[in-house]
């Protein structure tokens, strides 16, 4: 979490939102998104760190050196897919009855 | 035209755009049993997310399916009969508040008509408006994810959907990407981008229609997949928004108390408040990031803040403009920082989140709209179409959905008479009637507004500004009453004092511009 939210009433951990989502997650090598993280390395603005809604990708803003992605928690937004600039990720839906299942929406 | 497909019409994406499209083709005369429509959610209505308000009436077009839906659909939830707008800064808050009784109908004029916007939850309105497709005869089928348009005499197998999409190996980076697509032979390119739809593909089965709808939403990868002009939009940040929301569970009654809501009785549904807010949240976690990471400097994130009541729940979040977005500020930290402004939290107290979300909205304006609405055998409506009025602080597409899915509707109904569903036909008829409609006579008329209220200013130092001064003007402290103009030019001077980043914005002549914008709205 941002070290900036100071500001009060609240403190949050962004996995306390996801915990709320229902999802039915599909196995590995049907995974929606696919990052190829090695592109990642160059990467100058990590936009799609900064986009993503869920935090399915971390990298240096969470100290870490490489790239680390996850599909799982993904809300299916698209929004890392219109950010990387990089050509490092590949998006498609998953498949039907998989991924994230509103129950309010 | 060959009478042999194994439907008349099929629609991706039961939607709202989805479903007025079906409902009108019904209306239309078309079968329900020549109709399909799809949706990759299971159950349908699993994979939309709204901030959200519908506006005007268009459902009661569809009232020979959907009865009395203000009062039956589970997720249509208030009546908007109060509205709030207003200006949010770190700890100062104002709001301006309209409250309109005959908007819910306890006025004295209690026309069904004057109910006119309702809050939203588009799981549940989804799922209900699925099952009276059904009750119509539709055919609907939730769960299924189209991998690939069928295109008129292309082998399917040939080609695979993902490479449509897809970056290359030897992506190249920024503006000089390359995508996999520009590697496939030119002449199966031409064909998936020209050829003639025909139907989808699905677990490699194909289903044949005379028409596509493609009812997407927002994320629109088929629309991206097959060069809908749309597509050249939808991948850059130039044109999203991204929305963030959380739905909070408070309690029916403590809503109605808490809101002064009118509680709903057996012919009126309960009325509720739709707040939206210019936000100065973000200006000092904006030059934290900034000296992180220096990239961006400079850059604040556009966001408006939205809260409306449901029955049970209220829906608060924010819209972030993504091209706007620092480097070093998660989307969900603004959100928090929302969340946590004083004035929202005593509006959330004692409520419990139940679901977290986020979804794309596209904010295209009146030049940057897609220009393709058709292919041959194929249409393209509501967001996947880029039909959003957004103008940075309100946001409208529902109604916009609802009214393109009819447009299409009559438009295909007229075509499979005529046997012509070429994209010359289908632009005569849909796109023509589109163009004319109000989606796009609001989007001119509210050009200058529009400009007025992306200006940056209203992102940062404008709601500050107006809250401090509010904060001045309305206090007591046993001196000599000023007039309101001299205090807000002593907070302007103040905030130039404090904070360099007001300096510029903030000067005689960048005021004198917003005050001269703001006068054409």
């Amino acid at each position: 979490m941002s070290e900036s939210i100071k500001l009060g009433l609240f403190t949050y951990d962004i996995k306390n939102g996801l915990g709320l989502i229902g999802y039915n997650v599909d196995e590995h090598e049907h995974a929606h998104i696919i990052v190829e993280t090695s592109k990642c390395n160059d990467c100058s603005h990590m936009m799609c760190v900064w986009g993503c809604p869920a935090q399915c990708y971390n990298f240096r803003d969470q100290g870490l050196k490489e790239m680390k992605f996850q599909y799982e928690d993904c809300v299916e937004c698209g929004t890392c897919y219109i950010m990387c600039d990089q050509g490092a990720v590949s998006w498609n839906h998953p498949r039907g009855g998989f991924g994230i299942t509103y129950s309010q929406g | 035209m060959d009478d042999e497909t194994d439907f008349d019409v099929i629609i991706i994406g039961a939607g709202f755009a989805g479903a007025a499209t079906a409902f009108q083709l019904l209306k239309e005369g078309i079968e329900g049993d020549r109709i399909l429509v799809v949706d990759r959610g299971e159950p349908i209505g699993s994979k939309n997310l709204t901030g959200g308000i519908l506006w005007g009436r268009e459902l009661d077009d569809f009232e020979e399916f959907l009865g009395n839906w203000e009062m039956d659909c589970p997720g249509i939830e208030r009546c908007i009969n109060h509205k709030k707008v207003g200006f949010l800064s770190n700890e100062d808050a104002l709001f301006v508040e309209g409250r309109f009784a005959s908007w819910d109908g306890t006025g004295g004029t209690d026309e069904p008509s004057q109910r006119s916007s309702w809050s939203v939850l588009r799981a549940k309105a989804d799922a209900w408006m699925a099952e009276k497709m059904e009750e119509a005869g539709i055919f609907v089928m939730g769960g299924m994810k189209i991998d690939q348009l069928h295109i008129d005499g292309l082998d399917h197998s040939s080609y695979d959907a993902r490479d449509l999409t897809d970056p290359a190996e030897d992506s190249g980076t920024g503006s000089a990407q390359k995508w996999k697509v520009d590697n496939l032979p030119k002449e199966l390119v031409d064909k998936i981008r020209n050829g003639t739809i025909a139907g989808i593909v699905q677990d490699g089965d194909i289903m044949t229609s005379k028409a596509v709808v493609i009812a997407e939403g927002s994320n629109s990868v088929i629309t991206r997949a097959y060069h809908f002009d749309s597509m050249l939009h939808a991948q850059s940040k130039d044109d999203m928004l991204l929305g963030v929301k959380e739905v909070i569970h408070l309690g029916k009654e403590r809503i109605d108390e808490r809101f002064n809501c009118f509680a709903g009785d057996d012919e009126r549904p309960p009325s509720g408040m739709a707040m939206e807010l210019a936000l100065s949240l973000y200006r000092d976690m904006s030059h934290e990031a900034w000296e992180k990471y220096p990239n961006t400097k400079g850059l604040y994130p556009r966001c408006g803040g939205f809260f409306y009541t449901n029955r049970d729940t209220v829906s608060c979040g924010i819209i972030v403009q993504l091209k706007s977005l620092p480097e070093g500020l998660h989307t969900y930290d603004l959100y928090q920082a929302f969340k946590s402004q004083p004035a929202i939290a005593a509006l959330i107290e004692g409520g419990e989140a139940i679901e977290y979300g986020g979804h794309l909205c596209p904010e295209y304006g009146l030049h940057r709209m897609p220009h393709r609405f058709t292919r041959d055998g194929a249409v393209v409506v509501g967001d996947a179409a880029g039909l959003v009025f957004a103008n940075g602080m309100q946001i409208q597409g529902m109604n916009n959905a609802l009214h393109s899915g009819k447009l299409a509707g009559k438009a295909i109904a007229a075509c499979i008479t005529n046997g012509d569903l070429s994209a010359k036909a289908l632009d005569a008829t849909y796109t023509k009637s589109l163009k004319a409609s109000y989606i796009f006579r609001d989007l001119k008329r509210f050009e200058p507004a529009t400009k007025f209220l992306n200006n940056p200013a209203n992102f940062t130092w404008v709601p500050e500004l107006v809250g401090k001064t509010a904060n001045r003007v309305f206090r007591e402290i046993g001196e000599e009453k000023v007039t309101a103009e001299k205090v807000l030019r002593q907070v302007r001077k103040e905030m130039r004092a404090e904070n360099k980043a007001n300096k510029k914005g903030m000067g005689l002549f960048g005021m004198l511009k917003l005050a001269l914008m703001g006068r054409k709205l």
